[in-house]
């Protein structure tokens, strides 16, 4: 509840959940398919006032991202103190378009009726610059990064709030809005550096993603990790030694933070992208020059991406050798679901579920 | 502040610019912007360090009951009328008149947990359903479920002209919301929020001492 203090400095240092639940997403595998945000939307963001709202988000990289250049609204934490943020517009998030399904599907106009949004023609949405990446033919380059609540361990979110109306639970760290206490402030907004906290109009509410909590609860994997295709999306608790994210965050340490220099710990990690060699005029290949520039990795995950792009090269050559790579066999995820969420295997399709499971206070 | 005692309609002195309120006596209520040092939340302090806070300086306020109702006619300047959130990083203009729930309250930290403060609260964007709040400190306002507050707002040629209006005794609110008597006398402080600033929770303008409040018989 809002009287505990996790996620907040007590004494000087953040007082910690008891277990921690934990993302891992391999950037080496995503598609950018986006069936992780479609099974997230049509789970939870239909109601009115939530159709603008994407918890769950896949942007090109580089690119300007969801909200529109979030990088560059500041927030989080520096120097140990708040760092001011600023809110982003409606039009930066992407608004909701409506479409003449009507016109399309029973218009009786065939191909003379086009899908398209009405009103005045939108100057971005949430996927605007998908595909468009970066570099120049022939090292053009660009790779997918799916986004969530990052259910942060110093949550600059839960500490801008004047009300108390964001907290984080002791016994898994999911960070949750308390929709009877929020007032739509929106400090949280400003304050959030990866500005995943949306505002419903309707309700005039802040509300984000709740990490799936009332499927974890049932040892079902959130929607997003569940439906992915691509078996990228790891899911345990970080401190769970036998689990997937302690060895890959932990253990091998080849899943980083994003833009951690926020100072929020975040706990979804990323394993970085692998890449061609760049090609020069001549047709040489460079193999000491990923297409992805090592600089732009480091922008994001940290210096410690070499190491962490290095160790995978490593464990390659080791397994193209003929030896075994508990890392590779670990990230390809032969058996699913028990080998990339082993505590969330459960199918929602057998159990119960009730209306109370997501509107009693977690 | 004397609250007169009038017989007029309900209606009459629900409108803003209906005839009571143009003889009603009138104070012209200083505000000043909420101590940066006081805000509840560190990111508040940091964000609005070195900004103006509670840019709306005076309100003028009247105040008549017809022995059912009280109610209180606010104006104040205002270049931009901000009706409605409209954007995801837009904000309403709002007031708030504030007494304590019984005698009296600490005014700068929003009552205490053994004097509680009784807040109606207008925002441009509510309609005509004010709602009622309780305060215990600093960042506790709770919004209760009923309210029995009327407002009537409109904002022309640079100024929002508001009246706030409820019965004088709510006995279904007994321990959340101030009872008025006629020929009682309380205590009343007010806040105003200027939309196009950014102004909503503790960042506003507001009264920064009680006035009494004196009904007559």
């Amino acid at each position: 509840m809002a009287e505990d203090n996790v996620g907040r400095i007590v004494n000087g240092q953040v007082v910690r959940p008891k277990q921690q639940l934990a993302m891992v997403f391999d950037l080496n595998k995503c598609l950018g398919c986006q069936t992780c945000t479609i099974a997230c939307k049509t789970l939870w963001t239909r109601e009115e006032g939530m159709e603008h709202m994407w918890w769950a988000t896949v942007n090109t990289m580089p690119g300007r991202g969801t909200p529109k250049d979030w990088e560059a609204m500041g927030g989080g934490f520096q120097n140990g103190a708040p760092r001011a943020g600023r809110l982003p517009t409606s039009e930066e998030f992407g608004e909701a378009w409506e479409f003449n399904y009507d016109e399309v599907f029973y218009g009786g106009k065939g191909e003379g009726a086009a899908l398209r949004p009405q009103g005045k023609p939108p100057t971005w949405g949430p996927n605007w610059d998908e595909d468009q990446g970066s570099g120049d033919y022939p090292n053009s380059y660009y790779f997918y990064l799916p986004r969530i609540c990052n259910h942060c361990t110093h949550p600059a979110c839960l500490e801008a709030c004047p009300r108390r109306a964001i907290y984080k639970r002791a016994e898994d760290g999911i960070v949750l809005i308390d929709e009877t206490r929020c007032k739509g402030y929106r400090f949280c907004m400003e304050a959030c550096p990866y500005k995943k906290i949306y505002f419903n109009h309707v309700r005039t509410i802040g509300q984000k993603c709740i990490f799936c909590f009332p499927r974890v609860e049932k040892g079902v994997a959130p929607a997003c990790a569940r439906q992915c295709p691509g078996r990228l999306r790891f899911v345990g608790y970080l401190d769970d030694e036998k689990g997937p994210i302690h060895k890959l965050v932990k253990q091998w340490k080849v899943a980083l933070p994003l833009h951690a220099e926020r100072g929020t710990e975040p706990n979804v990690y990323y394993v970085p992208p692998l890449s061609p060699a760049r090609v020069d005029a001549d047709g040489n290949v460079d193999e000491s020059k990923p297409r992805i520039p090592i600089e732009y990795l480091r922008s994001l995950l940290g210096t410690e991406v070499d190491g962490a792009l290095e160790m995978l090269k490593a464990e390659m050559a080791k397994a193209k050798r003929g030896e075994k790579s508990e890392l590779l066999d670990t990230l390809i995820v032969y058996r699913w679901p028990n080998q990339i969420f082993p505590d969330f295997t459960k199918d929602p399709a057998t159990l119960e579920w009730s209306r109370s499971d997501t509107t009693r206070k977690a | 502040m004397l609250v007169k005692k009038v017989s007029f309609a309900r209606d009459t002195l629900l409108d803003p610019g209906a005839a009571p309120w143009k003889q009603a006596a009138m104070e012209i209520v200083a505000l000043k912007g909420t101590p940066l040092a006081l805000q509840p939340s560190p990111y508040i302090k940091a964000a609005w360090k070195g900004r103006e806070i509670g840019k709306i300086k005076s309100v003028r306020v009247q105040a008549l009951h017809n022995g059912e109702e009280i109610f209180f006619h606010l104006e104040w300047a205002d270049a931009t009328a901000d009706a409605k959130i409209g954007n995801d990083n837009a904000f309403p203009d709002g007031a708030a008149l504030l007494f304590p729930m019984s005698g009296d309250a600490p005014l700068q930290t929003m009552g205490s947990k053994t004097q509680p403060v009784n807040a109606w609260q207008w925002r441009a964007d509510f309609g005509e359903q004010g709602k009622n709040n309780v305060a215990e400190g600093l960042g506790t306002t709770r919004v209760t479920a009923v309210s029995h507050i009327t407002c009537r707002g409109s904002w022309r040629s640079g100024a929002w002209l508001l009246v706030i209006a409820r019965p004088l005794a709510v006995p279904d609110q007994a321990t959340e919301a101030v009872q008025f008597r006629p020929a009682a006398a309380t205590k009343i402080a007010l806040a105003i929020w200027e939309g196009s600033n950014g102004e909503r929770a503790g960042v506003k303008a507001f009264s920064q001492a009680w006035r009494v409040l004196q009904l007559q018989a």
